[in-house]
This record gives C-alpha cells, sequence and structure tokens, in this order.
C-alpha cells in the first residue's frame, strides 16, 4: 500500500532529522494527522523560526537572535575578558555557571587536516580584528582538552601574544568533588603536572 | 598468577567444556585441526579480552551459536576472582568479579599472560614494525600511561602528515601551525621514546645472563633500541623533545615533498646483536632462534619484577621448533614458577623428566579431557 501523497512528504522531511528511520518517521507523521490544529502551527512557524530568525553574530560567532548578540550587546559585561570556545553549546554551559561576566568568541569547530579544517576555516580571522580593536587585556582559552584543542589553543597563542595580550588555559585535572581512588592514570598525570602553590 | 579452571561456551568449535588446570604445566595433545589452539586462544581472550589471532571477534562465536562465553577464576598471591567475556553479535562484555567493566583498560591486566607461538621467531627475522609491535602491545599491558601518549602520537602524527599532503595539493601551509604540530608531536614522541628505551634497557637486563646460559656462555647478547634520530641523551625527556624538533626542521622541505613525517617513534627499531654481530642479518637460524627465546623468557621476568606476579605461559607448537637444548633450557627455566600450558601433537619429541607433573588434556573434535596419570 502507499502512503498519501502528504503523509509521505511529511516523512521525508521527518527522515532528513539525524536517527529517525523509516518506521519512527511514519509513526511521527501518522501522530500529526491527530495532533490539534493549533499544535502543528506552531511546530511549523517555530521551524520556520529557528532557519528564519537565528543568526551568528557578526562580532563574536554566537548563535543569537539579534545582532550583536545580548552578550555582545551588554555593557555590564566585562569588557576586557574573552573566553574563546569551540561550539555554541559550550557558551550556554559557560553561562550555566554564572560566575563569568566577560565576553566570548566562537569559533565553529578546532584546527584538524584529516577534517579539511585549517586556520581560515573556523572564526579566527574575526577574533583577531576584534583584538585590534577592542580594549581587551585577557583571552581565555576554552578549547576541549583534545590533541586539536590542544593545538588550536596554542595556535592562538601564538597569534594573540604579540600583541602583548595576556593569554590563559582553563586547567586540566581532577573533577570537582571526585575521587583520587576513581581517576584513571592520565587524569591523575594531568592533575600532578598542572598542580599549583598553596 | 595462577588460572586455576576455564569454561566455555559455543567458542570456536568448543560447544561446551569445563576443565581444571595444574598449577604447573599443562598439555593440550592432539591431532591437527582438533582444537588445541582454539583452547590456547580462549586463554588468552579471557586475559586480554581480545584474539591474537583475529581482529573479528565475531570469527570467535561457534557455528550456529548466538555467543560465545568464556570464564575462568584466577588465582594470585594475594587474593582470586573470576573472570568472564562473553562475545556476541552486538558486541563484547568483559565481567571481573561479576561487574561489568565498561572500559576494557580496567579489565585487562587482571590475567597478565604471554604467549610464544611459531610466529615469534619473526620478532627477529621480520621487519621492524614487527618489533614495534611487540614493544607497543607488551608495554601497554604493563603501563596504561604508555599507551595514552602512543595513541596521542598516533593522532598527532596522522594530522600532521594530512596537513603536510596540503602542500602537494598546492594549498599553502601555515607555518605557525605546522611548528605547533611539531611541538605536541615531539612532546609525545619524547615521552615514548624515553620509556622505550628504558623498557629495551630492562629487557636486555633480563635477557643477557638467559642468552649466555642457553647458549653455554658462548654467547653475548646485546639489545639496541634503533632510533630514527640521533640523540644526544636516551634519559632526558626535554633533550629528546629538542632533537626530535630538530629532525622536523632539517627534513621540512623533503616531509613536505613526500607529504609524510620521516623520523620518530613510528619508524624505529630493535637490534640485537650477538657477540658483536647483527643476528638480524649475520646470526644463524639457531642464533635467531635462541634470541627470540631468550627475549620472550625475560618478559616474563621483566613482568614479574613490573607487577609483582609471574605471568601465565602460553606455548602454541614451539617445543616442535626448538632442538633438545633450548627445550630443555625453556622447560627448566618456567619449572614450578610459571603455570604453563602447551600444545602439540605429541610428546615423543620432549623429554618425559622435564615435564615435571604435567596435567595431559586430549583434544578431539573440540572434546576435551583430562588423561588418567
Amino acid at each position: 500500500m502507499h502512503y498519501p501523497e502528504p503523509i509521505a512528504q511529511l516523512m521525508e522531511s521527518y527522515m532528513k532529522l539525524p536517527g529517525i528511520g523509516e518506521k519512527t518517521a511514519a509513526r511521527l507523521a501518522f501522530y500529526t494527522v491527530n495532533m490539534q490544529e493549533e499544535d502543528v502551527t506552531r511546530f511549523a512557524k517555530s521551524l520556520i523560526s529557528v532557519k528564519r530568525d537565528l543568526q551568528y553574530c557578526s562580532i563574536c560567532g554566537n548563535m543569537t537572535q539579534n545582532d550583536p548578540c545580548d552578550i555582545c550587546e551588554d555593557k555590564n559585561r566585562d569588557q576586557s575578558v574573552i573566553l574563546v570556545v569551540e561550539h555554541t553549546k559550550d557558551v550556554i554551559s559557560m553561562e550555566k555557571m554564572q560566575d563569568y561576566k566577560g565576553l566570548y568568541h566562537v569559533l565553529h569547530g578546532v584546527l584538524s587536516p584529516i577534517e579539511g579544517t585549517g586556520p581560515e576555516d573556523i572564526n579566527i580571522p574575526v577574533l583577531i580584528k576584534r583584538l585590534q580593536k577592542d580594549e581587551v587585556k585577557e583571552v581565555i582559552i576554552a578549547t576541549n582538552a583534545t590533541a586539536e584543542g590542544e593545538a588550536t589553543a596554542m595556535y592562538l597563542s601564538r597569534l594573540i601574544k604579540p600583541s602583548g595580550i595576556k593569554v590563559t588555559r582553563l586547567a586540566h585535572g581532577l573533577s570537582v568533588g571526585s575521587d583520587i581512588e576513581y581517576a584513571d592514570e592520565v587524569t591523575l598525570l594531568k592533575a600532578v603536572e598542572g598542580r599549583r602553590e598553596m | 598468577m595462577l588460572l586455576k579452571d576455564i569454561s566455555l561456551k559455543g567458542y570456536r568449535n568448543y560447544e561446551k567444556a569445563v576443565v581444571t588446570f595444574s598449577k604447573n604445566i599443562n598439555v593440550f595433545l592432539g591431532e591437527n585441526a582438533q582444537g588445541k589452539t582454539n583452547m590456547m586462544e580462549s586463554i588468552y581472550v579471557l586475559a586480554m579480552a581480545r584474539s591474537h589471532r583475529t581482529a573479528n571477534d565475531k570469527e570467535l562465536i561457534g557455528w550456529e551459536q548466538d555467543f560465545a562465553k568464556v570464564s575462568g577464576n584466577v588465582i594470585t598471591e594475594k587474593t582470586s576472582y573470576p573472570l568472564e567475556i562473553v562475545l556476541s553479535k552486538k558486541g563484547k562484555k568483559a565481567r571481573l568479579n561479576h561487574l561489568e567493566q565498561k572500559k576494557l583498560s580496567t579489565y585487562i591486566g587482571h590475567l597478565n599472560v604471554i604467549l610464544f607461538a611459531p610466529e615469534d621467531l619473526a620478532l627477529v627475522k621480520g621487519s621492524p614494525s614487527v618489533r614495534r609491535k611487540f614493544l607497543d602491545m607488551e608495554m601497554g599491558q604493563m603501563s596504561a600511561i604508555y599507551l595514552y601518549h602512543l595513541v596521542e602520537y598516533q593522532k598527532i602524527l596522522k594530522q600532521r602528515n594530512v596537513y603536510l599532503k596540503q602542500n602537494r595539493k598546492n594549498k599553502k601551509i601555515d607555518k605557525t601551525y605546522l611548528s605547533i604540530l611539531n611541538e605536541q608531536l615531539a612532546a609525545e614522541g619524547a615521552e615514548v621514546l624515553a620509556e622505550r628505551f628504558s623498557f629495551v634497557k630492562r629487557l636486555e637486563k633480563w635477557a643477557q645472563p638467559i642468552h649466555a646460559d642457553i647458549s653455554q656462555e658462548k654467547e653475548e647478547l646485546i639489545l639496541d633500541y634503533a632510533s630514527s634520530i640521533t640523540l644526544q641523551s636516551k634519559k632526558d625527556k626535554d633533550m629528546i623533545m629538542k632533537n626530535l624538533l630538530e629532525h622536523y626542521e632539517k627534513n621540512e622541505r623533503r616531509e613536505m615533498e613526500q607529504g609524510t613525517t620521516l623520523t620518530g617513534p613510528h619508524r624505529d627499531d630493535i637490534k640485537f646483536f650477538v657477540n658483536g654481530k647483527n643476528v638480524q642479518t649475520y646470526g644463524s637460524q639457531g642464533q635467531q632462534r635462541t634470541t627470540a627465546l631468550s627475549v620472550k623468557l625475560a618478559e616474563i621476568e621483566l613482568m614479574k619484577e613490573m607487577t609483582g606476579e609471574y605471568p601465565v605461559l602460553l606455548l602454541d607448537d614451539v617445543l616442535s621448533e626448538l632442538d633438545d637444548d633450548r627445550q630443555t633450557h625453556l622447560l627448566k627455566s618456567i619449572q614450578d614458577k610459571v603455570q604453563t600450558f602447551l600444545t602439540t601433537t605429541s610428546l615423543d619429541g620432549v623429554k618425559k623428566e622435564l615435564l615435571h607433573d604435567p596435567r595431559i588434556f586430549t583434544v578431539i573434535n573440540g572434546q576435551i579431557e583430562m588423561e588418567s596419570e
């Protein structure tokens, strides 16, 4: 039996989402048929809205509704510190901390020749321009603790340091509230390497 | 360290088998293609959570079986615990003390084994990659930190090689980024090299007296870690790193042309010298065998030094490859201290008086039975 045309088209759309195959798409499509009209309208509108209303901030690269984004516009934030992260998700994690009051810069990736990303493919040129204009005193590099994240951090510090701006890197080591007993050898190694004087 | 017993279910040609082992020598006796090596392999799987014969776990599951299960009890000087590996089409589960271990790295190391198979003679004769793999396998089993540095090294090496190849595609190379890749690679490379130097030295310390003994004091064995870079210091990690960086700089043009990293631990080798001559090129067959045997026996002692327990020794079809003198030496040096498993088609070539209190199992077509003594 063939699916009615509108159902088939809706299924095709659902199947473009990650993790959804034909069976799930069919279930979702038939469920949609029985949904309240106003719910369906809101669903359709929000789908269009994420595409139409969201953009990347021209200053920091964060995902935003208004350009420049709320964080860049907020004059109460410390304009002299920029925290550099890999993805928009990382900005959200950092904001949850509620302790950081500076600005952000989103790279949208890390340097990785295997995946074909070089220095000009991620949001580095904009960052360098930002540093020339603004009153920035410190750049905190918060890329992930992977080999690629580390290489990206080193690359940035090499570019920025000659300008006299302070460059710092997030600490590695034991996670808060964890027992040494359960930490693996490599984490412990990093924690010992990064120890501080008290 | 002892493996007290093992039980198999749906493993290769064993539908079901339960075997209790002797703490000394266990012999699997049988014709070809009956399942001797399968039994041996199952012990290796229990220890390492993978086979030494295949990278495909599915091959271990018996014909028309849904899953294969290998379990056994390990006794150490201080304690004892059960181990279990279950292989199914979906994947594998490793249980230590009945608890599932999410990471294999927390499972491996609870039963230390050393396997000696005819292929191991290639350790001396074969290509450098065989010897590098030998180093990485043995050192990885003893040190999680070495494994970490090795994996990081290989990752960065891959990135760097891809980046160097960009040059050939007429894309520009960013010198700053390349120098960072160099630094990262040299830092991990220095860790790998320093560990390898010290491991080879310690291995040599144990292998020398063994080799002298087998050759009746006629031969002196020297192990040399032959690095692709020239080094001023073999101990100081900072110096090794500096040396590596100098090599990258010197070879920069050639590496860009060829799109690959020409020097470093991934190009190194171990050289074996007997009485000053390189055994690989100038040694007789016999000398090559003695060298391989000395290195393997040294590994047993080194493992005891590093972990505090003797490993379990698996000898797959090697007795037939060794002459009387070497057989005698091998069996004498393990007697009463290392639990040993060996496979053979016949006991005729083996001196009876050497097999001290052996437990003999006959293997016929996937059935294993203990022979009455």
